[in-house]
């Protein structure tokens, strides 16, 4: 017994040699895939099996900081929106998309006869000063374009109505951006 | 009731603490913050040490790993007594010389040595020493001489910080007995958990297993390391 010191019975049963052989050869072989499989991949991004991979491990090793632009994966696609808004008379409403830094919006808007003032602008996240960045300002009763976010927080438009009647903007957009609403 | 809570109402508050410890850093090394303060630290700091030493313990699971191979199959208080005093000795001895001297061992070589001492342990509570060469090499003698290489191991996490020579028999020792608290800490858990398990059948049944596992985290551990080393 291993601890031949002490006496007692309540110790481990002996093994017969192929036992012992079996249970070593067993523990190294374990040790031998969890290390290929999962061990490795992760903490040295090596992956001869591409066990790793597939399991989603060799992430820790693959993200460089500041090498390109942080995305959640869902919202780098292309998705499109048609959204109505109404602007009550005599008042100004925001509509804008939650975007990450480079996002590209292509948009188009009408209304339904009247013009409006509108100021399209961007307001860096997390900023508190009032600070905005205007990129079209007019009044117009129509307009399409497209802008890249200089910079991550919200981008959209406030629309002012200065008639006595509600205008209704039909506003269509396509591009890569968070979420969008009327703020 | 109230004398199991006599008996380890002690332990179980220190355990209490260690399980509060913030458990971000591994085996491996330092995390951030405490890579910070090493960095920036100067003259003698004997709690923040206490601390480290304590934490790096507490959440080595090599050591730990270590410790449950040799507690496995003590049953007396007097054999946990002394096996832990022949680890700690070990393992003060050549934390305190390897830093002093600063004598410079690999990190992932010597990891990789603590690895070996789990893989050994499992083999010797699995009775393969005796089976294979007919003889157990002295079990003591064993965890005195992995407790120097232990002891290295914890050295080479010091070293990496060229701690500044002021105060620095202060802080290494404050970190050597932040250890110590540290071990005292894992041993309290891993004693309570399998005193227990001794109590049922399904210890004896499972020890083979258990001890199979142990060896396999051990090569584990080893590959780890050696990969490690290959690729640094």
């Amino acid at each position: 017994m291993p601890q031949t010191d002490i006496k007692t019975s309540k110790t481990q049963p002996t093994l017969t040699n192929s036992k012992l052989l079996k249970y070593t050869l067993f523990s190294v072989v374990f040790a031998t895939i969890a290390l290929i499989t999962v061990i490795l991949p992760a903490e040295y991004n090596i992956d001869p099996t591409g066990a790793g991979s597939a399991l989603g491990l060799t992430v820790f090793d693959n993200e460089k900081p500041g090498a390109g632009i942080e995305l959640p994966a869902e919202v780098a696609k292309e998705r499109t929106a048609t959204i109505e808004v109404v602007v009550p008379a005599g008042r100004g409403v925001e509509y804008k998309f939650t975007m990450a830094q480079y996002q590209k919006l292509t948009y188009e808007w009408t209304t339904d006869g009247s013009a409006l003032y509108f100021d399209l602008h961007g307001e860096p996240k997390g900023d508190t000063t009032g600070y905005f960045e205007s990129y079209a300002i007019a009044t117009l009763d129509a307009m399409k374009g497209s802008f890249t976010a200089p910079f991550a927080g919200s981008h959209g438009w406030y629309w002012k109505n200065a008639s006595a009647v509600p205008v209704t903007v039909q506003l269509v957009v396509s591009g890569e951006y968070i979420e969008h609403g009327l703020k | 009731m109230s004398h199991y809570f006599h008996r380890f109402g002690a332990l179980s508050s220190v355990a209490l603490i260690a399980i509060l410890l913030p458990l971000e850093a591994f085996a491996h090394g330092v995390d951030e913050n405490t890579r910070e303060f090493l960095l920036n630290n100067t003259g003698v700091q004997i709690i923040p040490f206490l601390y480290i030493g304590a934490k790096h313990m507490v959440t080595g699971y090599d050591h730990l790993l270590f410790l449950v191979g040799v507690l496995f199959f003590l049953y007396k208080s007097r054999d946990v007594l002394l096996y832990v005093s022949m680890f700690t000795l070990g393992h003060s001895a050549t934390l305190l010389f390897g830093v002093i001297s600063d004598i410079g061992i690999n990190a992932y070589l010597i990891d990789a040595i603590i690895g070996l001492s789990v893989v050994y342990k499992g083999f010797e509570n699995l009775g393969g020493f005796k089976q294979t060469i007919g003889f157990t090499p002295n079990p003591k003698a064993a965890v005195l001489i992995f407790g120097l290489c232990h002891g290295f191991g914890l050295a080479t996490k010091l070293q990496e910080f060229q701690l500044p020579s002021d105060g620095l028999i202060s802080n290494l020792i404050a970190f050597n007995v932040g250890v110590e608290l540290g071990q005292l800490t894992a041993l309290a858990f891993i004693l309570l958990v399998i005193n227990y398990w001794r109590q049922h059948a399904s210890f004896i049944r499972f020890s083979t297993i258990t001890n199979c596992v142990l060896m396999s985290a051990g090569f584990m551990l080893i590959g780890f390391q050696l990969t490690g080393y290959a690729v640094s």
